[in-house]
């Protein structure tokens, strides 16, 4: 199923790009002395935190739709959604929604989406 | 839907409306501060009180971005053979020259910076280059360079005021920028200011980008109260055929 591929790389891609940016680019843009180059580097890294918007935003999406068409719950939809905005839970969360998915959907796995 | 407008909904109506508000008041707030970063590199600084060059930039400092067109005030020797024509000028749609000679600031020996004395149509007929002390103001300038080579190294006539070409026509350093002489010399056209601050598209994109998306999940969340209003009481579930694999 689509969705649920869909669902899979951007979960991937959002939790990455927040992981990086929350562990990498944020204590390097602040820790350093100002102006000093590995500050720089925070500074220019931090444009991620852009990419991450825009891909949460589909995350977002992705997730609603597939939220609605297996009838997640309010507040497993909603926490799913917001681990898009605190680092790692979104790996976590990734993990319950396919064990999820394979328990309730199984029809919905693909043999090759492992 | 008139059912989801019964009081003990109204809590959830008022979240709806408190998300949706705070998604676009944010959204406003980033394109604000986007269109403020926009105006203050855009800022013209060349009716800006003038001052000292060292409080500017020293001879070793790269050129600071921020001070494109500042009037500086400098002081020092003038270098004079050191001066250069700079060709392709124009002024008034005429073509010509800069005259330029380099002034060492503090005295000489020091690290000079190229002043543009003034426009003329032909080097022959610009005034003998000055000697001595002085002191002027003049509208900072990054130099220039494209890459566009000097075909001939030999004479004074240069294709761009480029530090790297004029620095072999001075004994000394050079400052990384130029002046253009407020005061043209008698007998000289005051030479105009090449470059001045320019918005590039990309000036504080991010907060453009950071903007859009809070607009967007206003509009997700407005999306989500209104579907929530208008659905009907589900079924239950168990009535439905299971769902079916898509795509």
């Amino acid at each position: 199923m689509k969705l649920f591929s869909t669902y899979r790389v951007l979960a991937f891609v959002v939790g990455a790009l927040l992981a990086f940016c929350s562990f990498v680019a944020l204590p390097l843009r602040y820790l350093p002395t100002e102006g000093s180059s590995l500050q720089q580097l925070g500074e220019t890294l931090s444009v991620l935190w852009v990419a991450h918007g825009w891909a949460f935003m589909a995350y977002v999406v992705v997730t609603f739709l597939l939220a609605r068409k297996l009838r997640w719950s309010i507040g497993f939809t909603i926490l799913n959604l917001a681990a898009g905005l605190i680092p790692l839970l979104i790996f976590f969360m990734e993990h319950q929604v396919n064990r999820k998915v394979r328990a309730e959907h199984p029809e919905l796995v693909t043999p090759s989406a492992v | 839907m008139t059912a989801k407008l019964a009081p003990r909904f109204w809590g959830a109506h008022l979240l709806a409306l408190v998300l949706v508000a705070i998604a676009v008041g944010l959204g406003l707030w980033q394109y604000g501060a986007w269109q403020a970063h926009r105006e203050a590199q855009a800022a013209d600084l060349t009716d800006a009180a003038p001052v000292p060059l060292d409080e500017v930039m020293g001879p070793d400092d790269p050129f600071p971005g921020t001070k494109v067109g500042q009037p500086v005030i400098v002081r020092g020797s003038w270098v004079p053979t050191g001066t250069v024509y700079v060709s392709g000028r124009e002024r008034a749609g005429q073509d010509g020259y800069w005259a330029v000679t380099p002034l060492a600031v503090g005295g000489p020996g020091a690290a000079a910076l190229p002043v543009v004395r003034g426009w003329v149509a032909h080097p022959g007929d610009a005034p003998a280059p000055p000697s001595g002390t002085t002191e002027l103001t003049a509208w900072l300038q990054p130099p220039e360079g494209t890459g566009q080579p000097d075909d001939d190294p030999t004479d004074d006539v240069l294709p761009q005021l480029r530090i790297a070409d004029v620095i072999q026509h001075v004994d000394q350093d050079l400052y990384g920028a130029y002046g253009v002489a407020e005061q043209p010399e008698p007998g000289l056209e005051r030479a105009d200011l090449a470059q001045l601050p320019d918005v590039g598209a990309l000036t504080s994109i991010r907060n453009l980008l950071y903007a859009i998306e809070w607009w967007f999940f206003g509009a997700f969340a407005a999306f989500i109260w209104w579907r929530w209003l208008t659905e009907e009481p589900e079924p239950e579930p168990a009535e439905e055929p299971a769902d079916t694999p898509v795509g």
